[in-house]
């Protein structure tokens, strides 16, 4: 069998250098009942964060432990992932702990938190493969936003008419293949002819730049972890030409 | 019930690329597996020609005829044809039919005036939608079966598919790196519709004298390669992928369990495992897909292909001719390095010089290696009790593979990720029905409409 005896001119693990400089998590509480809810967030720790909950709602106001404990945990788990020392399945556990942890705070207040806005999301007519899609509804509740989740194969008159209805910020089409994303501009046609320039973030595996700043409405979302910015950005104002002008040069 | 209980090689150094146990032949005087590696060209339309059948239909003969002239201008023996089906051709079932009748008829005015070698394979699409619908009884189901039915008679070879089977729960277990649910939804529920679908297909091709070829795990294994990506990548730690890909040769054996004969599909990255196994032949994607995808394993990949593939590469103008026909002749020069190796008694050396080239730039190329696969299909093998059994046991062979080579490098987190996959992995019940069990009361809770009549469980 042929050997070799040095790879260095074979291949170079880009993915090793720095790999052994992890930082850590930089934030805690001196409270220890929102430090274990706080934990558990970092943890992805479904199992245990409605005990922590309920344990810290016995004598702390659920706003308080929504700030100190849930979104400051998910926030530093959105800093660990973007410094390379979370994945995305920390971040996608911490989402699903931290909003098992809100739902519970929600019942205490009465009422659910006000959300920064609203997302339509869908994977485009005739595609089955959602997967980006359900990691974007993800980070969008895990960020504080209401989504409209309309599924997958979702036909155009459907998209349209739930824009319609629910007047988002944003919407966001995920297709896997070439010949799916071609319902996306037949969307973006069908809101400007009913007057609507509700920015549309169009993404997934063969989805291109190229093609979704093609037509108006289009901005390319690359990652699904731009999803949060791009909402953010919307809510704030940015029309979809002011959205394509920062996320897509 | 698995089927297999014994290797069809003796050893890992029998297996080689161009051959396999069990070589099949269709086609116009085509062979795979029988002592020569052809390439197998996908080529995808355009977006916007799939808004007609006569649009659709068109653009895959001016494909295939770029294909088939340049084959001719550079001299290469023979070509098997991918009809890839996007949506519609597979929702639409004459537009699949009609596509494979002009394939085909393609193909025989070549071979009639060049002696041109020539295949067809049609993979339908597989839409079905498993945690909102009936997946045993639906018209996803029927599109799909009636599509293969006239993708048969229009002249297709192969019939392919790449079933999606379990993907509910594994779409949901990948991305939070839940080995066990990643387990049970390719292992266990995957393996489970494959036995469903490809009684049906193994069923339709014989009605019309296809080859019922094979079905990859692209909807499982593949998201979780993709996932992991290249070395920058943060999404799905690569030991995690790796061991998904290990399960996935369990899962994508059931298909020859059933009758399937080969070649199995180019993306099914398991099927070198699968080869080891059955003997059958396998075609095989990897530098020549970066069209279509990247990869950590472009040369590994080829050590025991008998069709060279390039997964799928989308129909423009490039410098060199149109995309189809630039592709045809990169794959139709790595396969005459193939050949040539064959001729000249160097196959063996140039498979350990494809191995070496990435055996250890990832764990996917490295579980791959024909040494490794090999083990990991022992393992197959020797716990055929059950799905689950040999699903399991793949996934722990793997591992220690992985973990029992020092020169297979690895960060912390992915040392760490892996260990704690083991940790689980050991943990779990012996016996299926537990683990069906289990996984049924934590699933049902966190994945709306999964549902285990599906399965028929």
């Amino acid at each position: 069998m042929a050997t070799v005896a040095n790879y260095s001119n074979i291949f170079v693990r880009y993915d090793l250098i720095g790999a052994g400089e992890a930082k850590g998590v930089k934030v805690s509480s001196k409270d220890a009942s929102i430090q274990k809810v706080l934990q558990c967030v970092l943890d992805g720790d479904s199992d245990n964060i409605a005990a922590a909950v309920n344990a810290a709602l016995a004598d702390k106001d659920p706003m308080t432990i929504i700030n100190e404990g849930l979104i400051k945990g998910m926030n530093e788990v959105s800093r660990l992932w973007d410094e390379g020392e979370y994945y995305l399945p920390q971040a996608m556990v911490a989402s699903d702990a931290m909003l098992q942890g809100l739902d519970i705070c929600e019942v205490k207040l009465g009422k659910a938190l006000e959300k920064k806005g609203t997302v339509i999301t869908h994977t485009a007519e005739g595609d089955i493969h959602d997967l980006g899609q359900k990691i974007v509804n993800a980070l969008l509740r895990a960020n504080g936003f209401e989504v409209v989740d309309l599924g997958k194969d979702v036909p155009v008159d459907d998209v349209v008419a739930a824009v319609k209805k629910h007047k988002p910020a944003l919407v966001t089409g995920t297709a896997l293949m070439t010949t799916t994303m071609t319902a996306f501009e037949r969307i973006s046609n069908r809101l400007l002819k009913d007057g609507f320039e509700t920015p549309f973030v169009c993404g997934g595996g063969a989805v291109s730049q190229e093609y979704v700043t093609g037509y108006k409405l289009g901005v390319y979302g690359k990652d699904a972890s731009q999803a949060p910015g791009m909402a953010s950005d919307a809510v704030n104002g940015l029309n979809w030409g002011q959205l394509r002008e920062k996320w897509n040069n | 019930m698995p089927k297999y209980d014994k290797m069809a090689y003796a050893s890992a150094d029998e297996m080689i690329f161009g051959t396999a146990k069990n070589p099949v032949k269709y086609g116009r005087d085509f062979t795979v597996g029988g002592g020569y590696v052809y390439p197998e060209l996908v080529p995808h339309p355009r977006p916007g020609t799939e808004a007609t059948k006569k649009t659709l239909v068109k653009e895959y003969e001016k494909m295939v005829t770029d294909v088939l002239d340049r084959c001719v201008a550079i001299g290469i023996p023979g070509i098997q044809v991918e009809l890839e089906h996007v949506y519609q051709m597979t929702r639409n079932p004459d537009w699949g039919g009609e596509i494979a009748a002009a394939t085909k008829h393609l193909q025989e005015e070549y071979f009639k005036k060049y002696g041109l070698k020539s295949a067809i394979r049609a993979t339908i699409a597989d839409y079905r939608k498993p945690d909102e619908e009936d997946i045993r009884n639906c018209s996803a189901l029927d599109a799909t079966l009636k599509t293969f039915e006239t993708s048969a008679s229009g002249g297709a070879d192969n019939l392919s598919i790449e079933s999606v089977g379990g993907k509910e729960i594994s779409d949901y277990a990948i991305v939070r790196q839940d080995i066990r649910g990643t387990l049970f939804g390719i292992g266990v529920l995957g393996s489970k519709d494959m036995e469903f679908m490809w009684k049906r297909v193994v069923d339709i091709a014989a009605k019309y004298g296809a080859t019922p070829g094979g079905d990859t795990n692209c909807a499982q294994a593949n998201v979780a390669m993709f996932m992991a990506g290249g070395y920058q990548d943060r999404s799905v730690p690569h030991t995690f992928a790796a061991l998904a890909r290990a399960i996935a040769g369990a899962r994508s054996l059931v298909a020859y369990e059933q009758g399937a004969k080969g070649p199995s599909k180019d993306c099914g990255y398991e099927d070198v495992i699968v080869k080891a196994i059955t003997g059958n032949p396998i075609a095989m994607e990897g530098k020549t897909c970066a069209c279509a995808h990247s990869d950590l394993l472009g040369n590994l990949v080829a050590a025991c292909c008998d069709l060279w593939s390039n997964e799928a590469v989308e129909y423009h103008d490039m410098f060199g001719g149109t995309s189809v026909a630039v592709f045809t002749e990169i794959l139709g020069y790595d396969v005459a390095l193939m050949n040539t190796a064959i001729e000249a008694g160097q196959a063996k050396m140039l498979r350990d010089l494809f191995v070496q080239s990435d055996k250890y730039r990832d764990t996917h190329g490295f579980i791959l290696c024909p040494e490794n696969a090999y083990e990991i299909g022992k393992a197959i093998i020797n716990n055929n009790t059950s799905y689950y059994a040999r699903a399991r046991a793949a996934a722990i062979k793997s591992g220690e593979l992985m973990l029992g080579d020092s020169k297979l490098q690895m960060s912390a987190f992915e040392k760490e990720s892996l260990q704690s996959a083991m940790r689980t992995l050991e943990s779990l019940p012996d016996k299926e029905e537990d683990f069906i069990s289990e996984c049924t009361d934590i699933y049902k809770k966190l994945i709306p409409g999964f549902t285990l009549a599906n399965y028929g469980l």
